[in-house]
């Protein structure tokens, strides 16, 4: 017997909803990212089993994947470049300290 | 070949420029590299004239990229607020902090432009996210462009894990289409026929929808705005408001069209709560501002709810409703912020209480920003009374008359707030008002520019006119 | 099910579930950055295997250069650089952690029940077809349908931007050195 679908998703879906967890409970901007990158990580899993259950002729998922991958990585480089700015500038990277702009 | 050069014109023209410039910061001697704006400008200025000759419609790269005559027009508006952004943002670029990189700020902006492109011109989901990164996460370094600024860098962080977050739930969204869809569901001319609002697709539906809306900083998603639009360099603040959300606007609006069109029964209840959500906490929040970069970014936030009202009637009217709603609100908007940034370059002042007696010092530039006010708050003779009108009149053409109500209200609430800078600017007196200053030419220009859209886009009929005859060959 | 029935590739996925929802559990709770890192590292690896799994090999070699070998290595270089490594992280406030924790778990409970009202055809066996590196570089460089030569472009002018921009950020004068 092959392992349904639903099982990998379900371990997705975990994925996703602790990044989206971890993105608003966490304080420290790198920790933040972290979040992130486990969201963009659930979506590539999401994409390939679609891929591998439903139409294992395509590889329309498998493509998908491959350029979220490429961004995420050009994405968390620039974040980086930004987060460690934002610490020579003010010594802290915690979300909450930054927050001199207030309502 | 010859085809698809007549397809990708914009977009082929945008990255020759993108290259050319970038080779020209090499290479170019420091004699000519001064005046990088001028070419960038002169360049652009061209490529925007060709945007506006005839051009074919079609497809290309078996139906990932679309064009129709009203993306043309789209991008060509889009082009002009770009053009503008560039007119007054000279005067920050030539400030001894920041002139060192003045053409990283040309290349980064048309690159986003490229993207926006791409993002309207979409038929497959992975161009669509393509795009909407390649808008969204060059802007987050050019929000943190003034590194001697604090609060311009915290702004860049807050910006790209907000821009990240959010596209993370738009491609969960996008993952669940997928799967839902059947095969070849990435394209939108397959997806759109398969859609039959089946609950996964529905949840598929929300993710991307929320998604989207954290870019066009609908309430319940604006928290980040205040916040990026404050930090920002205001010419960048001006690119974001405007432009990339014009940019987003647009991109839903083809979107809702093209696509989800199937499922407009549930799509309305959710535009319908965003739309009275966003106008009238935007306004809320408008209200108690003194930082004029805050109080635009809450007044921009309920200008978007006004052009999702526009949306959610769905009827091609309704759409040529919304390209005139912001094609107004991009000249207004653009008038707005080139005052602020000629107060803010010259004198440093940002905050409503500053401007008071403004109108004793600089006439002109008071009365300037009062018609910009006028019009984008709706008052008769300015184009923001006409763009309202339309919108209102393609929401009721639907049935949808409590929701106009409520906006109405709205309408006067806003009346309210933007007659406040008007007071401070004209009634109230000051110990030290901002002293006389000169504006440079390149913003006088932008400035008579975008009076020139305000004015005449009231009167003279047959833009809409012609928007609403516009080809929507969908 | 008997135990005789089980396969060697049922019992590879179970421990790379066990091992991905445990670490991404982790990732998010863990009180110092760094083992918060390590954890995610395993997230990542386990992530490959599921695609190994399921056959897709060309997608784990990537996965694993860039994600642990580019993004990984950069996040475990930033906590170095912001200097953060021993130190604990602090602690959310206790309602917005239990609210966020019920609204992540109840999302994840009503989206999983919904993907199961789903009909899908074939969810259950699994056509394990080998994709050749010839197939995958001709659709890459296409223009025709399912073929991708405009992301490709696309993408490259996105990683332009954003060297561009991120050289914008790293260099040039900062408040301190004024």
């Amino acid at each position: 017997m092959d392992i349904p679908m639903s099982f990998y998703l379900l371990v997705s879906f975990v994925m996703f909803f602790a990044g989206v967890f971890g993105f608003i409970t966490r304080k420290n901007m790198i920790a933040m990212l972290m979040s992130l990158e486990l969201i963009l990580n659930s979506v590539n899993i999401n994409f390939v089993v679609f891929n591998r259950f439903l139409f294992p002729e395509q590889m329309e998922g498998m493509f998908f994947t491959l350029f979220i991958i490429g961004v995420a990585a050009a994405e968390t480089a620039v974040a980086i470049a930004i987060i460690i700015n934002v610490f020579r500038s003010v010594n802290n990277i915690s979300a909450d300290d930054i927050q001199k702009m207030k309502y | 070949m010859n085809d698809l050069v007549q397809l990708m014109r914009p977009e082929m023209l945008l990255l020759a420029q993108v290259v050319f410039l970038l080779l020209f910061d090499l290479f170019a001697p420091d004699r000519a590299r001064r005046h990088t704006d001028a070419v960038a400008c002169a360049l652009f200025l061209a490529s925007i004239a060709v945007g506006f000759l005839p051009s074919t419609t079609g497809e290309a790269f078996g139906g990932m990229f679309t064009v129709t005559a009203m993306t043309q027009v789209v991008k060509n508006v889009l082009s002009i607020g770009l053009l503008l952004v560039f007119l007054q943002s000279r005067v920050w670029l030539s400030d001894e902090r920041t002139s060192f990189k003045k053409a990283e700020f040309y290349i980064l902006t048309l690159s986003t432009l490229l993207g926006m492109n791409l993002m309207i011109s979409a038929g497959h989901f992975l161009l669509f996210y393509l795009g909407l990164e390649l808008a969204s996460l060059p802007l987050t370094t050019l929000v943190a462009y003034n590194k001697y600024s604090d609060e311009s860098i915290e702004a860049g962080a807050k910006f790209v894990l907000i821009a990240a977050f959010s596209s993370g739930m738009m491609l969960f969204g996008i993952s669940l289409f997928y799967g839902a869809a059947g095969a070849d569901g990435l394209y939108f001319d397959v997806l759109s026929s398969r859609l039959a609002a089946t609950p996964l697709q529905l949840l598929a539906l929300v993710f991307f929808l929320s998604g989207v809306a954290f870019k066009i900083s609908l309430v319940p998603f604006h928290l980040w705005t205040a916040d990026v639009y404050q930090g920002a360099p205001t010419s960048v603040t001006a690119f974001l408001s405007v432009v990339s959300k014009g940019a987003a606007v647009f991109a839903l609006m083809f979107l809702s069209f093209r696509l989800f069109a199937p499922l407009f029964e549930y799509w309305q209840y959710v535009v319908w709560a965003l739309v009275v959500l966003t106008i009238t906490i935007g306004n809320l929040f408008a209200m108690r501002q003194d930082n004029m970069k805050r109080f635009l970014a809450f007044s921009s936030i309920s200008q978007a709810g006004y052009i999702l009202l526009g949306m959610i009637a769905g009827t091609p009217l309704a759409m040529s409703s919304v390209v005139y709603y912001l094609l107004v609100y991009l000249v207004s908007n653009l008038g707005i912020f080139a005052v602020v940034s000629i107060l803010e370059n010259n004198s440093g002042k940002v905050h409503i209480s500053d401007y008071r007696g403004l109108y004793r010092t600089n006439p002109y530039l008071s009365v300037v920003l009062m018609l910009f006010l006028f019009s984008l708050g709706g008052i008769p003779p300015f184009a923001g009374f006409f763009s309202k009108f339309f919108v209102f009149m393609a929401a009721a053409d639907q049935g949808f008359y409590v929701l106009d109500f409520i906006a109405l209200i709205n309408t006067v609430i806003s009346l309210y707030y933007y007659l406040l800078v008007v007071k401070a600017m004209f009634i109230a007196d000051s110990e030290n008002p901002i002293p006389t200053l000169h504006t440079d030419s390149w913003s006088r220009l932008c400035l008579t520019l975008c009076l020139v859209g305000t004015l005449f886009f009231g009167v003279f009929s047959g833009i809409y006119a012609f928007l609403s005859s516009g080809a929507w060959g969908l | 099910m008997d135990i005789a029935s089980i396969t060697a590739s049922q019992v590879i996925f179970f421990i790379l579930a066990a091992v991905i929802l445990a670490g991404s559990v982790m990732t998010v709770v863990s009180r110092k950055l760094l083992h918060a890192a390590v954890y995610l590292l395993f997230v990542l690896l386990a992530t490959a295997g599921i695609y190994f799994l399921l056959n897709y090999h060309f997608l784990a070699a990537v996965q694993i250069s860039v994600y642990i070998g580019g993004i990984l290595v950069l996040l475990v270089f930033s906590i170095y650089l912001t200097s953060q490594v021993g130190e604990k992280m602090d602690e959310p406030g206790i309602v917005k952690k239990t609210v966020t924790m019920l609204i992540s778990m109840g999302g994840a409970v009503f989206c999983f029940w919904v993907l199961c009202t789903g009909q899908f055809p074939y969810a259950d066996q699994i056509h394990l077809n080998e994709i050749d590196m010839h197939a995958i570089g001709q659709s890459l460089l296409g223009t025709e349908r399912y073929q991708y030569l405009l992301p490709f472009e696309a993408i490259s002018v996105l990683l332009l931007a954003c060297i561009i921009g991120g050289i914008l950020i790293a260099t040039g004068n900062t408040k301190k050195e004024d």
